[in-house]
């Protein structure tokens, strides 16, 4: 064998063995010093798992408060929020509807309508019975009831300009003062309404 | 440790422990993303690519472009400024003077707060905006940092590693002229003096000009760079869909995990 | 065990490793090429622009891939396979298996560079290759771990020595991560940056992880071997190896990427608890090495091996480095990582294989290298080289880094300004051309030798007199 590869190992034995004399224990402790300071470390920037949060946002707390807090986006934020939750089982979040249970928002005349008085009136009493929508006739089983009763003028407001505003609609907004006015005209109405009733209000 | 099935069994758990976190857990954040909502309107975002940019990602990806580029845009931090935007009837003279001596850019958001209560307080109306800043962005390489939705609906994700070109994330915001893509393209140190990008000639054709015409595709050279007279340069159909590609690259609208889009009026964009 | 059986374990390697390095010094040597054609587009670009198939897009991924396929992982099987008939001291058994898987690996290795150079690269690094290549290398991968798992189980001391949890979790690993990976991103696609984060990962484990395992395997063998100590010790090398595949499996995201920021701050956590098996793996070679009685440094096995071992540390220094934050941000997106990743590559793991391949090859074969002068020349030649390359470009990377993080400095200047480095590294990459060269001489050499030798013995027996009994009346 030519000198570079000579091994000094022993023909007898030549396979290389393994001492056993023990870990010491500074290697373990420092180990474990680092993750728990890796533990700090990621408890403060990793957003724990958010899939929205990405760096530089620390927390998913953080990007919210960065949220638009006001104006027209602030409005269409909420009332999206508020849709989902409430409206949106029956009319679907993507606003389309659903079969035997609840019209298609998107594209209604009654969303797009230019007055808001008519809309603003089912969601605060409720609907019933077979109803006309872009020149269609349809009927549902069970009707719509007064699912935006318990919600503040506010709230309601902008739950209605996000539904005339998104899937394409185009109409113009609903101000809580607007809603604060339909209730007080109110007064005299039952609930729920029929397609007749609706169509007996002002626009 | 003498028993290999024990070793087998446990390293498996560390490298199953791996793909858990790497690739089950990312996928089943992400795997099923859509499209989400662009903040303070109703559109959705990322739109599908038209499709002649989506066949010039394929060309992107098949010459190899990601071994320079990236395509990704990185956030430092965000910054107040606080704008004055009434001097209000009080006390004109005495905001004025109080604005020239409050520094109201770069601010943190409670000195943006505290400086915009001074002018309220003085009897002017203010603004806080807030904005993205960091380097790319400094650079105007982006608006804001790149997210996932940006990537939605491209395969191959064409993200890179290095940077000896700048970035391109934003590029169809920043150079949005065809022609210069083109020219890029086909002799980079043309439109960027002293670049190190090899040209790609092979994705187009020189050839003699019918009638002593140009043909609408042409390349318009800036002196000093045409082809010999009576020549032009014209793109082939993978230079096109490359450009198509190029031009549709933009990550600026302002999305739920990337609020700010505006660029403050203190960061300038110098050189790219 | 006598020493005809340690030839005899030797020889039952012989024509499987053959078959691996050869085609290994053979795809060094081209990628060698690739490489270099590739650095030199910084220098004369103009001259790249007329054929797609030298396009920077095409040479750099084919040069890395190359380097990774075509050499790191066959070295690493072929050394793999024959530590495990020494160590288990049962000699390969139905060799003509791996040899055909190994001619399958170069095959795919061919195919799948072939499918860059026309355009067919899948776009993610290190998984170029298109699904012919891929499906070609995962088969001959499989044949050729199953064949070593079957050398292992057969094994006369059921004992385990520490290379070998290194080089079975290496075995298993590269299956997983390789089909993973290829499912998941070129076959049925995941969608948007999903992608990108499976080809990180798979990226780290097979660049970095997967040849710290085979690498260090060998290394944990000949380290004792050479310096005629035992390894020190068993239990610091079981820690090593627990926190290595533990640390070193759970990264591999770059900072600021555009996703979660989960998956970043994990990911960088995980690199830089990386230092816990380092120290412990450079401790474990300082003393196994250092006062033993091991043959002078001349350029031999053992220099290329602790050069490899010393590459390794200071490999994984600069990964962990690169997690810092403040360094983290410098760094990325420079040629920083670039050089992280040619030292983890060639100058520890290529370096390695090499002192190993050098050491088995003779004994496998049964004859000397040729031209034994060479491998002093050739070590030289690949220490030069690597250090100018990482240097040049660490340094230079780290230049460039501050000027992009500076927005007031056009662009163009921080590509202005990494042209000397880059010529530094051209010419590391001469060195290493040559060093290539070398290596692929000896052993070419070597299996020219060998066939003569096959043939000469076939033609003997053919011409040989017929003893009486055989001739028919």
């Amino acid at each position: 064998m030519s000198d570079e590869t000579k091994s000094c190992s022993t023909p007898s034995n030549p396979e290389p063995a393994a001492e056993r004399s023990h870990l010491p224990m500074w290697i373990v402790l420092v180990m474990l010093t680092l993750l728990y300071l890796g533990g700090i470390y990621f408890d403060h920037h990793s957003g724990w798992f958010d899939k929205q949060v990405y760096s530089p946002y620390a927390n998913a707390a953080m990007l919210e408060s960065y949220q638009p807090q006001s104006g027209a986006g602030a409005i269409l934020m909420q009332g999206k929020k508020t849709y989902e939750a409430i409206c949106g089982t029956c009319h679907g979040a993507d606003g389309l509807g659903k079969f035997n249970q609840a019209p298609a928002l998107a594209g209604s005349d009654w969303v797009t309508a230019k007055g808001h008085n008519r809309l603003a009136h089912v969601p605060l009493l409720g609907l019933n019975g077979p109803i006309t929508i872009n020149g269609q006739q349809m009927s549902f089983p069970t009707g719509m009831a007064a699912m935006g009763a318990v919600l503040s003028d506010a709230d309601l407001a902008a739950v209605l300009t996000y539904i005339r505003s998104s899937w394409g609609n185009k109409a113009a907004e609903v101000t809580a003062d607007d809603i604060k006015a339909v209730r007080a005209s109110m007064k005299t109405k039952l609930p729920p309404l029929t397609y007749e009733q609706v169509m007996a209000l002002p626009e | 440790m003498k028993n290999g099935f024990v070793i087998f069994l446990a390293a498996f758990g560390v490298v199953l422990t791996s793909w858990c976190a790497f690739v089950l857990g990312p996928q089943l954040q992400l795997g099923g993303a859509k499209q989400v909502p662009v903040l303070n309107s109703s559109d959705v975002y990322p739109l599908n690519r038209p499709g002649e940019a989506a066949q010039g990602l394929q060309i992107y990806r098949a010459n190899g472009c990601a071994a320079c580029h990236t395509e990704q845009v990185q956030q430092d931090g965000v910054a107040c400024e606080v704008v004055l935007t009434s001097a209000g009837k009080r006390n004109p003279a005495g905001v004025s003077n109080l604005v020239s001596t409050l520094k109201l850019t770069g601010l943190t958001e409670l000195e943006a707060e505290a400086a915009s209560d001074k002018i309220t307080a003085a009897g002017g109306k203010a603004e806080t905006h807030i904005s993205a800043t960091g380097v790319d962005i400094s650079r105007g390489w982006g608006l804001r940092h790149s997210v996932a939705e940006d990537f939605l609906y491209d395969y191959p994700v064409q993200l890179g590693s290095v940077r000896v070109g700048p970035d391109l994330a934003d590029v169809g915001r920043r150079l949005p002229d065809a022609n210069w893509q083109m020219l890029h393209l086909y002799a980079p140190r043309s439109t960027v003096t002293g670049s190190a990008m090899p040209p790609f000639r092979y994705l187009f054709e020189t050839k003699k000009k019918v009638n002593g015409e140009s043909s609408p595709d042409a390349l318009n050279f800036p002196k000093g760079f045409e082809p010999a007279a009576g020549y032009e340069v014209v793109p082939t159909s993978d230079a096109k869909k490359l450009v198509a590609y190029l031009l549709s690259l933009h990550a600026d609208v302002p999305l739920y995990d990337a609020p700010f889009t505006q660029l403050s009026a203190s960061t300038n964009a110098p050189a790219k | 065990m006598t020493v005809n059986d340690t030839k005899q374990i030797d020889a039952s390697c012989r024509v499987p490793l053959l078959v691996l390095f050869g085609g290994a010094a053979a795809w060094l040597v081209a990628g060698s090429v690739m490489a270099l054609l590739a650095s030199l587009t910084f220098h004369m670009p103009d001259k790249f622009g007329d054929c797609s198939w030298v396009t920077y897009g095409h040479l750099q991924p084919a040069a890395d891939d190359a380097l990774l396929y075509g050499f790191c992982i066959p070295a690493g099987l072929g050394v793999a396979l024959w530590i495990f008939a020494r160590l288990g001291q049962v000699p390969l058994r139905g060799a003509i298996v791996p040899v055909v898987a190994a001619h399958l690996w170069h095959l795919g290795v061919l195919v799948g560079l072939v499918g860059i150079f026309i355009g067919d690269s899948t776009g993610f690094q290190w998984l170029e290759f298109p699904r012919g290549g891929s499906a070609l290398l995962f088969f001959a991968y499989l044949l050729l771990g199953l064949w070593a798992m079957m050398n292992f189980s057969g094994r006369r001391d059921s004992g385990m020595f520490p290379s070998h949890w290194f080089l079975i979790t290496a075995l298993f690993l590269f299956p997983w991560i390789y089909s993973t990976a290829n499912i998941l991103i070129v076959g049925w696609p995941v969608r948007g940056v999903v992608q990108a984060i499976i080809a990180w990962w798979f990226g780290n484990n097979l660049v970095f992880l997967w040849t710290s395992l085979v690498g260090l395997g060998a290394a944990f063998y000949f380290l004792p071997k050479f310096s005629g100590r035992p390894l020190r010790s068993y239990y610091y090398a079981l820690f090593a190896f627990w926190t290595l595949i533990i640390f070193g499996s759970m990264r591999g995201v770059p900072v600021g990427a555009p996703v979660p920021a989960w998956l970043p701050v994990l990911s960088s956590l995980n690199s830089l608890m990386l230092v816990i098996p380092v120290v412990a793996i450079a401790i474990i070679g300082w003393k196994t090495v250092v006062g033993g009685t091991g043959p002078e440094c001349k350029g031999g096995s053992f220099c290329m091996i602790k050069f490899g071992f010393v590459a390794f540390i200071l490999s994984a220094l600069l990964v962990i480095a690169q997690a810092c934050p403040q360094i983290g941000r410098l760094t990325q997106f420079t040629w920083f990582g670039a050089a992280q990743t040619q030292l983890q590559l060639y100058g520890f793991f290529a370096i390695t294989m090499f002192g190993a391949i050098y050491y088995i090859l003779p004994r496998a074969v049964g004859f000397e290298f040729r031209y034994p002068k060479l491998i002093r020349v050739q070590h030289w030649c690949a220490m030069i080289g690597i250090i100018l390359f990482v240097a040049s470009l660490v340094i230079g990377g780290v230049m460039q880094g501050l000027k992009l993080q500076d927005p007031n400095v056009a662009f163009n200047d921080s590509t202005k300004a990494m042209l000397p480095f880059l010529r530094a590294s051209t010419t590391g990459l001469l060195f290493l051309l040559l060093a290539n060269l070398l290596f692929a001489l000896n052993i070419f050499t070597m299996i020219i030798a060998w066939k003569w030798s096959v043939a000469k013995a076939v033609f003997a027996f053919v011409v040989s007199p017929l003893a009486k009994s055989e001739v028919k009346a």
